[in-house]
């Protein structure tokens, strides 16, 4: 109520001004008038009555002043004074006024863009109601030959943890699966996720269109049901409100539509197009030996996740007594949602926050030294208003306003510059960031970056106002102590340089290393060569394919025809290509060794392959031979294992002709002979280093789950050629299987390479802009002072000094300032890049050839910084100089 | 100079301020005055302190004004305790009537 009024009787003075202050001057008129009155009953005359009044009561004028300025609404005249008169100021100096503007737009667009992506990345909630809530559930395995926090549970873990525990509201598990949708129109392949019974409740998401899953239909049956995404609807189905009860061919199986998800719905992965039941079997919900499944679930309300983790691991350690051949070594991981996805990018974007906020200090610092620079100019003028009796609070006001305003001007126009930013972020970071689809300016972000800009303003706005406000008016009119005070605002300055050298430096050292780093990783021995090779993806999957016999003529009739086209080489196809990430893990049993105990059981990588693969891909054939399309299951098993197999299992013995089998001792699967030795491969990306690989024949490995997804086909010019062809050959073997994920090996390579490119990049720009201001920032100085010493050099020159002493002078000055701060960074740099080891490959965080080479490079942009004052003091005329002034 | 307001504790001007005004509406020098005399001449306020409490009671809700004529017929702002300043001078007479005794207590006591 009180604040109301204040409000409105402040606004009422700010507004009605001039009636206000009438009623003022009315008001203490007749107090004076009616003192005076009484004086004058006592016998003096009107004059010394009023003089007695004044002396007593205080003067007229000066009261009015006092009263005015009581109210809060006397401050904010004075801003808008101050700002108006910024404005003016500012206006008259366009050039000065647009480099601050520009430089600190640059340095709030950076800081505004990055805040963005971790704003998004970290901070935001999921789009999941309470998604605070959502938990991921992992085996946490711990083998002497394999360990995992995060392996994807086993069903049988999974059923078993549903029923046990008591911590969560619901669990829920999934598994991706891409499918081969036909029927109407070109055939065409969606991701889409196998879900359990309660995947969208855990989730708390509804359908907007018709309804999710019942628990019913999370069972095997021979009716098939799908939900399908909100995009799916609109591309397939023309947004057709009758879409429900339409059937659509998955693989060609017919499956019923229930549901349409809501816009922008997804979950796991945002290419999610739909969702089927993933009706576990009897059989698979015991299974403890395929871990394939990922688990989610939603805690109980006030249930903490130490609690929840607590009992899963009690669970987990009543599994292992019960099940010590699948389940011995491994304990549980709850992991929150959020963490789980954010939790790997984390560092980087961490290091990247730190390197933008350094950048914003640097540019602060060059701000204020621009600042520094033209309150020295604006001298006489702050000494006079000094004079004329404005308060030093009050021209230190008028200082920091204008900065403000500055910088809230460079946000204006950063903040463009950071939507332009996101824009190129959002497609640099698309296959290395998660949520890249939720980048924006949102309200978080603006007022982040309003934030960030104000403390800017206030930060490089303190030393000018300090400085312009310092000593007493009488020195600040004489001249000589004008020459002071600019040598203390020369220590300022010097202070600054040093301090954005130092800064710049750091900078510098990480995109350093990141270079280092990168260029590592392009040396990386793949162990196959990528020139040359097309990729693709053709995933035989329904009716015809449900036999791993049918799969293989599959194979080998599209692999004939691929090779018989002009331009290639050799064709071949295998369970995943290298560097995507993908790796499937089987434990196997090798003959006449003894048995292994529970978790004991040796483990390695393996691939599926057609013959020719290695061929294909030119992987060396270190020993024996190749597989052909002549082993079969009619034929002795047969298996091709990598170098670090054969080194790590029979070292110094000759691999060829030695026999292992899948999985434990006791389960009965046949003996398969080593009939070759591949050099090593970077598999699962190139900077994790080649494990233990077996290769598979296809024709010999018909289990259900064995199925070649990617295709690889060696072509003599470029691969991109053959693309077209490719396609229609696979259309002649069936009609109803899509090509999808064309690319070359070469784009694979770099594609897996996203990650060390965007930061390499981001911080390039980082160091590029800091370095840029780091010489701007030498250069002012030096120029200054150069200037402020021309009467100095012009002595030194009368009395007979040449002019390469004058420029050695200089220089030394000059770099002394930028050997102190590459010293400062040395020191700071060696501190910091620790935090980025995790984003460097191959390369110390202390690399002393980056440290030395970027301390030589900052040296020699420091010297040529200094350069151009120096000339500049080494031609100063002598006669000139010392009449200067 | 006359302000001797500077020897008033803290706060307590607005509080006399309030008491003057509980008798009747005044005008502000007729508050000055009545000040001065109750005070016996202890308490000779400046305008400025005077216009500035003024202003700060009003905007606090505890007085209003209105311009009215004088005894003099001069047209002059009279100000009125509102129900408001009314509880806000109990409160506060009780309150410093505590404080007194209890500073007085202290003081004998030593």
């Amino acid at each position: 109520m009180s604040l109301l009024r204040n409000m409105a009787s402040g606004l009422r003075s700010l507004f009605r001004k001039e009636r206000v202050n009438k009623e003022l001057d009315e008001e203490l008129n007749g107090f004076l008038e009616m003192a005076a009155e009484e004086k004058m009953k006592e016998g003096m005359s009107r004059k010394e009555a009023l003089r007695t009044v004044r002396l007593e009561r205080g003067n007229l004028e000066g009261t009015k002043e006092v009263v005015r300025s009581a109210g809060w609404e006397s401050f904010v005249e004075g801003l808008w004074q101050d700002l108006r008169y910024g404005v003016r100021t500012l206006r008259k100096n366009p050039a000065f006024t647009a480099i601050i503007i520009l430089t600190l737009a640059l340095g709030i667009g950076a800081n505004t863009a990055i805040f963005s992506v971790v704003y998004t990345v970290l901070l935001k909630a999921l789009p999941y109601p309470q998604a605070d809530r959502l938990v991921m559930v992992y085996e946490n395995v711990h083998l002497p030959n394999y360990q995992n926090k995060h392996n994807t549970p086993s069903p049988g873990n999974f059923s078993d943890w549903m029923a046990q525990n008591t911590v969560f509201e619901s669990m829920a598990a999934y598994t991706n699966r891409s499918f081969n949708v036909t029927g109407t129109g070109e055939p065409l392949r969606v991701e889409g996720e196998r879900v359990s019974g309660e995947f969208f409740g855990s989730l708390q998401v509804n359908a907007t269109l018709g309804r999710v899953f019942t628990a019913e239909e999370d069972r095997p049956s021979t009716s098939h049901v799908v939900v399908i995404s909100d995009s799916l609807w609109r591309s397939r189905f023309a947004s057709d409100l009758r879409v429900l009860g339409q059937k659509v061919f998955l693989d060609d199986q017919g499956y019923e539509v229930i549901g349409v998800m809501p816009p922008r719905f997804h979950f796991p992965d945002p290419d999610d197009q739909l969702w089927v039941p993933l009706a576990l079997t009897p059989d698979e919900l015991i299974n403890r030996g395929s871990h394939y499944l990922d688990v989610f679930a939603r805690l109980k309300l006030g249930v903490t996740l130490a609690q929840a983790q607590t009992e899963m691991n009690l669970i987990a350690r009543r599994l292992t007594q019960l099940y010590p051949q699948s389940n011995t070594g491994q304990t549980v991981d709850v992991v929150p949602l959020q963490e789980d996805i954010a939790g790997p990018v984390r560092p980087a974007l961490l290091v990247l926050v730190g390197a933008v906020t350094l950048v914003l200090v640097i540019v602060c610092a060059n701000v204020a030294n621009l600042l520094l620079a033209r309150a020295s100019v604006r001298y006489r003028e702050i000494a006079v208003r000094l004079a004329l009796g404005a308060g030093h609070a009050r021209v230190a006001r008028q200082l920091l306003t204008e900065s403000v305003l500055l910088a809230l001007l460079g946000c204006a126009v950063g903040v463009p510059l950071a939507r332009w930013s996101l824009g190129a972020l959002k497609f640099l970071a698309a296959s290395n960031l998660p949520r890249t689809e939720e980048f924006g300016l949102s309200a978080p972000v603006l007022l982040f970056s309003m934030a960030i800009s104000l403390t800017a303003g206030l930060v490089f706005g303190v030393s000018p106002a300090l400085h312009a406000v310092r000593g007493n008016i009488q020195d600040t009119l004489k001249s000589s102590s004008r020459e002071r005070a600019a040598s203390s605002r020369l220590r300022t300055s010097s202070l600054l340089v040093v301090l954005e050298t130092a800064l710049g430096f750091v900078v510098v050292i990480g995109a350093g290393l990141l270079v280092r780093s990168f260029l590592r990783i392009e040396q990386v021995q793949l162990g196959f060569q990528p020139g040359g090779v097309l990729s693709f993806r053709v995933i035989p999957r329904g009716e015809r394919y449900s036999q791993g016999a049918q799969r293989v003529v599959f194979y080998q009739q599209a692999i004939e025809r691929l090779q018989a086209l002009p331009g290639v080489q050799s064709a071949a196809a295998v369970t995943f290509i290298p560097l995507t990430l993908a790796k499937g893990r089987k434990g196997f049993t090798i003959e006449g060794r003894a048995p292994t105990g529970p978790g004991q059981i040796p483990i390695a990588s393996y691939d599926i392959v057609t013959p020719t693969y290695f061929q294909t891909m030119q992987v060396p054939l270190l020993e024996g031979r190749d597989f052909s399309w002549s082993d079969s299951p009619q034929t002795q098993p047969v298996v091709i294992v990598n170098e670090a197999m054969a080194k790590r299992y029979w070292a110094g013995e000759d691999p060829l002709g030695k026999r292992f089998h899948q999985a434990g001792p006791d389960d009965k699967f046949p003996w398969m002979t080593i009939i070759g030795v591949v050099s090593d491969v970077r598999e699962f990306s190139l900077t994790v280093a080649p494990e233990p690989t077996m290769y598979f024949p296809i024709a010999q490995f018909t289990y259900a789950d064995a199925i070649l997804r990617d295709w690889v086909v060696r072509t003599n010019g470029d691969p991109a050629r053959v693309a077209s062809s490719v396609r229609s050959v696979i259309r002649q073997v069936d009609k109803n299987l899509p090509v999808t994920r064309i690319r070359t090996m070469e784009e694979v390579r770099s594609l897996s390479l996203a990650s060390q490119r965007m930061n390499l990049l981001l911080f390039g720009l980082f160091a590029a802009l800091a370095l840029a201001l780091a010489t701007i920032g030498i250069y002012g100085v030096l120029a200054y002072n150069v200037a402020q010493r021309t009467r100095e050099i012009g002595i030194r020159l009368a009395l007979g000094a040449d002019g390469n002493a004058v420029l050695r002078l200089v220089l030394r000055q000059g770099m002394r300032l930028a050997g102190l701060g590459v010293l400062l960074g040395f020191i700071g740099a060696l501190a910091l890049t620790r935090l980025m080891s995790g984003m460097i490959y191959g390369v110390s965080s202390t690399d002393p050839a980056t440290f030395f080479g970027v301390a030589t490079l900052l040296g020699f942009i420091a010297a040529a910084a200094c350069y151009i004052p120096a000339r500049r003091a080494m031609r100063v005329d002598a006669i000139v100089a010392l009449r200067y002034e | 100079m006359g302000d001797k307001s500077g020897d008033l504790v803290q706060g307590t001007l607005d509080m006399l301020i309030l008491k003057t005004l509980a008798l009747e509406p005044m005008h502000g020098y007729g508050i000055a005055v009545r000040l001065e005399q109750m005070s016996k001449g202890v308490f000779r306020l400046n305008a400025g302190s005077l216009f500035v409490a003024f202003q700060r009671l009003q905007r606090d809700g505890l007085i209003k004004s209105e311009w009215k004529a004088t005894e003099n017929s001069r047209r002059a702002k009279y100000y009125a305790l509102t129900e408001q300043g009314r509880k806000r001078l109990n409160s506060e007479t009780r309150e410093w009537g505590r404080q007194v005794a209890a500073i007085a207590r202290i003081l004998e006591a030593s």
